[in-house]
């Protein structure tokens, strides 16, 4: 379909009011991300018909929301395998060997070194890619305080609509989420005991690529680009 | 209007903060904005489940996404907003809610009084858009106004005003189009 000035016009009219649909919605925002005139065009209603929201009643959420959101962004944080991600399990992490031959362009490398002011190991290293000569991201572990680092150096943005999540992947069982990584600048995760206990064992990360805000079935739903299989020094 | 500017200055501050993933901040974002956008997907969804489902999936895309927040995009109230209403409009859709079985609104059709829009709503609408509503036809404001505030499709609205898709969908496209050249400098 032609992008004439008209036709984005009225699309865009139709996206931000929402009765374009289906197929055709979600063509137009291919059209959105292709275009800067297409994004104008829905800023521009998006902020004029915007002002209709404004007097519609407000209705306090229940509190239940704001734990949910917590819960997503920062489960691993939260108390240790809850019921309901034990209950979900129909997804099965494929042997380390099956997912180093789907990720074979890439090879990661992460080490273990024993720290010097405690007893306990730290990690760190990095997530290269073969064909990159920077690494994609920098991982180091900031001590006692199971604090995970992540410095992406020269990992690309994972495009429109996507996220990438970092994952360890222990022996046995599920993946555990790290949450979603951002591209540009420091990440921090905080190792839950039964998390860093399970990157111990099995020294294993990876990373998928997700819809936005990360995999919505606490399991890696989408394609599995890197896995960093972590060496002892 | 509580758009003023200091709220919409807070907003922002806190935005910035957010894409520095401070999470107190994120948090106080959430208590500043979280009861308008819920009243809007609750309005929007009809059914409270959904509203906060998909009240859920705005906060967690505004967490990753605040990075992209610019000026060009609007006040900040405005593009957290729009998230919201596309997540809850998805949500929406993909669960096939449907509006027009055995709801009230169409005993409203029917007795021909009020119409599927609630007055407050109505009234709202005519608040709002500098006016440029009044330049509608009923026909063509009313759908509008349903399809933005009860996301109602073509297919919806054809049903609850009781008219052929092709001229439900006509008057859509007139009034955004007479909408936008009001609208425009």
């Amino acid at each position: 379909m032609k992008k004439t000035t008209e036709r984005i016009e009225m699309l865009a009219a139709e996206y931000v009011l929402g009765s374009l649909e289906g197929h055709a919605r979600r063509r137009f925002e291919r059209w959105m991300v292709d275009s800067a005139k297409v994004r104008e065009e829905v800023w521009f209603w998006e902020q004029k018909l915007g002002q209709l929201s404004a007097k519609v009643p407000e209705v306090s959420p229940p509190s239940s929301v704001w734990s949910a959101i917590e819960r997503r962004l920062w489960r691993h944080e939260s108390p240790v395998g809850s019921a309901q991600s034990r209950a979900n399990h129909r997804w099965f992490w494929p042997s380390w060997s099956v997912v180093a031959t789907a990720a074979a362009l890439v090879m990661a490398v992460v080490l273990i070194q024993p720290s010097p002011e405690t007893s306990q190991t730290e990690l760190s290293g990095a997530i290269v890619q073969a064909d990159t000569s920077d690494p994609l991201w920098l991982v180091s572990e900031a001590g006692q305080s199971n604090l995970l680092k992540l410095r992406s150096v020269a990992a690309s943005a994972a495009g429109t609509g996507k996220d990438y999540e970092l994952w360890i992947v222990p022996e046995n069982g599920q993946p555990l989420s790290l949450g979603v990584i951002p591209v540009g600048g420091v990440h921090e995760v905080t190792l839950t005991k039964q998390a860093r206990a399970a990157l111990s064992q099995s020294r294993t990360l990876a990373i998928s690529l997700e819809p936005l805000g990360g995999s919505t079935t606490g399991e890696p739903s989408g394609p599995i680009l890197h896995v960093a299989q972590l060496y002892e020094l | 209007m509580s758009q003023n500017d200091n709220s919409q200055d807070d907003l922002m501050r806190l935005l910035l903060a957010v894409a520095r993933e401070d999470r107190e901040a994120f948090q106080q974002l959430y208590h500043s904005v979280s009861s308008r956008m819920f009243g809007m997907c609750l309005k929007l969804a009809g059914q409270r489940d959904l509203a906060e489902e998909a009240l859920q999936e705005a906060f967690i895309q505004i967490w990753h996404r605040s990075r992209e927040y610019h000026m060009d995009r609007g006040m900040p109230l405005g593009w957290m907003m729009s998230i919201a209403r596309y997540r809850t409009l998805d949500m929406m859709r993909s669960r096939k809610v449907r509006h027009n079985s055995g709801e009230e609104h169409l005993e409203h059709i029917a007795d021909g009084r009020e119409g599927p829009l609630d007055e407050s709503l109505r009234s709202a609408g005519e608040a709002q858009l500098t006016g440029c509503l009044d330049e509608l036809s009923d026909v063509q404001r009313d759908s509008i106004l349903l399809s933005y505030y009860k996301g109602l499709t073509h297919d919806e609205l054809a049903q609850v005003l009781n008219s052929p898709l092709g001229t439900v969908k006509s008057w859509i496209r007139r009034g955004l189009t007479a909408l936008k050249r009001c609208l425009e400098p």
